[in-house]
């Protein structure tokens, strides 16, 4: 039997979190979101309508089923930004999950790294279950945990640009030296990149424009599925060494 | 050379093509199940706002819309011209306000890819957004500013299009019913209900949100289904300067005094009615948007399907097996604005000269069936 994944006491079947942006249009995002089967939806906050969040233009489409909410503070540009955010959506009662997510720079939306260490610490001690969005660092990553974060999601690649995993050896450090969950986030852009990420030892992965922006989202919900369970199982299944000459699969005869 | 063309669906991308195909020297048959206009069309706000449509990517579907909202000064100058009407164009511009300080990244972004194409837009807020926009509400902490974006009456604009087409010799015949293709010995011909037969050189689809039922006749993918728009207008209110945009929803002031409202997208099938949620949402939401509207009751709701894609994109194109056969379909929010470009995309397809923009992307064949 295989484990599901637990983040700050709450079990989750699926693996997969999804973001809720960039779909073509609400009937091809709720069935890319059924064929995922994920539990934990992410959404930008800014964006949200939080006086009434069931009248929201992408969040009324997702009502009647039950989700994990993980809003996120996109479009901070410091801590102090992202933690008056996260007070904002936890006050309406969408969450008190939160993605914390902070970046500067337009072109590149890479993580802030100081200012995210900051604003988890405070949202931790807040009683947030807090999940940072950060870069592939394993020492930031460390010490996030250590601030509190209830699991931690390094970058595979910038968001939304499909570039897969630059990185993979510091992701596998970061697996092995976190006792969180680790979630990988951002960049990975097909079923190989989620696969590879899952090998990798990932407990999880984050991805929305992977699915939104493909040319059949449905299908590739699906697909994103598969690659979640193939690659866990052949994690937990432990891979072969690597080597650099043949080795003949039907062992030649020894006893004569 | 003359070409016998004939197009199914007489909506605001039926009627362009027709317009352009027929001014280009073709004879023009348009098929039209109930009237003219009826549907998507005839339901728009009429926004000719890409800039504040599309938020994330430089991609084709961007070129696309920009060049129609570069062709559509001189192309209403020449509907009104054949059509000797006249229909409000606005070049107004538009404001997209935001109401947190975390949204100014998503303009940044926005902006800075945007400018790479020549758009002229800029934040503002303070003193100017309030001197641009009085009406608006102190919540809204700053706007992008679009000069370059502009609105247009949507059912006088689709007016004058079946009249500017009428006039120059386009052969209109409505309250057919839906119509059918059926191929007989390679050749295709085009089925009312009542058994009239239609033939032609060219078979242009327009069929709007309707699109998916040709998957019956050719060997594709056509996955085209309707997203309902509810809609509403408010009058007797101090007009608004701009198009004004948010993550909620939209206003525009008209030149006929009234404020246009919109819109939900709903799932609901081909269902056409308005709903109290839907249209208290957007009463609801206007409201945080200019406080003038906190008493006020929209006067008119209305709602039409727009047709929506499986991956965003129109279908624009010929088939490679049918060559005779020219899909416009799929435009999904923004038809109003595709308008003149699809037009003339349609009759380089016809003539078979080269377009002004790439359209691979929004090859109708596409999708896979899985
Ligand atoms: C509320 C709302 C607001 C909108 N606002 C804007 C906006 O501000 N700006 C913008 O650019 N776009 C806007 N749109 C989108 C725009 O209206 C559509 O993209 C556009 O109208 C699509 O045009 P069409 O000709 O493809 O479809 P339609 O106008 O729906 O026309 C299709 C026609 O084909 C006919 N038909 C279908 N099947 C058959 C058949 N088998 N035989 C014969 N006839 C057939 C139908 O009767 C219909 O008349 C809005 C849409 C809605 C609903």
């Amino acid at each position: 039997m295989q484990k599901n994944l637990v983040i700050a006491g709450h079990e989750l079947k699926s693996r997969l979190f999804l973001g809720t942006g960039r779909y073509p249009n609400p009937y091809i995002q709720n069935k890319a979101i059924e064929a995922s089967e994920t539990e934990v939806l992410t959404f930008a906050i800014r964006r949200v309508n939080l006086q009434d969040p069931h009248e929201d233009s992408i969040l009324q489409h997702v009502g009647g089923r039950y989700f994990q909410f993980l809003p996120n503070t996109s479009g901070a540009k410091n801590a102090e930004e992202a933690i008056r955010i996260a007070r904002l959506a936890k006050a309406s009662g969408i969450s008190d999950w939160i993605k914390v997510e902070i970046s500067k720079n337009e072109k590149t939306l890479l993580p802030d790294p100081i200012e995210t260490l900051k604003a988890t610490e405070v949202l931790a001690k807040e009683g947030f279950v807090v999940l940072p969005y950060i870069s592939d660092d394993p020492v930031i990553c460390k010490k996030l945990e250590e601030a509190g974060a209830a699991a931690v999601m390094p970058g595979g690649s910038p968001i939304g640009t499909g570039l897969g995993i630059l990185n993979p050896y510091n992701i596998s450090l970061i697996v092995e030296e976190l006792n969180v969950p680790v979630i990988v986030d951002a960049g990975l852009g097909s079923a190989a990149d989620v696969t590879q990420a899952m090998e990798l030892g990932a407990d999880g992965v984050l991805l929305n424009t992977a699915i939104a922006k493909a040319k059949d989202p449905i299908a590739m919900a699906h697909s994103i599925k598969h690659a979640i369970q193939a690659g866990r199982l052949s994690y937990l299944a432990g891979r072969i060494p690597k080597k650099k000459y043949a080795t003949a699969s039907s062992p030649i005869s020894s006893g004569i | 050379m003359t070409k016998q063309v004939l197009i199914i669906g007489g909506g605001v991308i039926g009627l362009s093509a027709a317009f352009e195909c027929q001014r280009r020297g073709n004879q023009v048959t348009l098929l039209e199940s109930t009237k003219c206009g009826g549907q998507a069309s005839g339901a728009a706000a009429g926004m000719l706002a890409p800039y504040c449509e599309i938020e994330e990517d430089p991609d084709e579907f961007f070129l696309l819309c920009q060049k129609s909202l570069k062709l559509f000064p001189e192309w209403q100058k020449e509907v009104k011209k054949y059509a000797s009407m006249d229909f409000e164009y606005n070049n107004s511009g538009s404001l997209y306000g935001i109401f947190h300080e975390a949204d100014i990244l998503g303009l940044e972004t926005k902006m800075s890819w945007q400018k790479e194409f020549g758009v002229g837009a800029r934040i503002i807020e303070g003193k100017e957004l309030e001197k641009k926009e009085p009406g608006l509400s102190k919540d809204i902490i700053a706007a992008l500013w679009c000069p370059e974006e502009s609105h247009i009456y949507a059912p006088d604009y689709v007016k004058a299009l079946e009249t500017a087409c009428r006039r120059l010799g386009v052969s209109i015949h409505d309250q057919l019913g839906m119509l059918k293709i059926n191929e007989h010995n390679g050749q295709l011909t085009v089925l009312a209900p009542d058994g009239t037969a239609f033939e032609g050189d060219t078979i242009v689809i327009a069929t709007g949100a309707w699109s998916q039922m040709w998957e019956e006749i050719f060997p594709y993918s056509f996955p085209v289904f309707p997203i309902r728009g509810q809609i509403c207008a408010y009058n007797e209110i101090e007009p608004t300067n701009h198009i004004i945009f948010t993550s909620q929803g939209y206003l525009v002031s008209k030149g006929n005094g009234t404020l246009v409202c919109g819109a939900s997208e709903d799932i609901a099938g081909f269902d056409t009615s308005v709903t109290e949620k839907g249209i208290e949402r957007l009463e609801k939401w206007n409201r945080k948007v200019l406080p003038a509207l906190h008493n006020k009751r929209p006067f008119h709701k209305w709602a039409g399907l727009r047709p929506a894609t499986q991956d965003g994109f129109p279908l624009i194109g010929k088939l490679s097996e049918y060559p005779e056969v020219i899909f416009a379909t799929g435009h999904y929010r923004n038809g109003i604005l595709l308008s003149p470009i699809t037009g003339k995309i349609v009759a380089n397809e016809l003539e078979g000269n080269n377009n002004p923009v790439p359209i691979e992307r929004f090859n109708p064949e596409r999708f896979i069936t899985l």
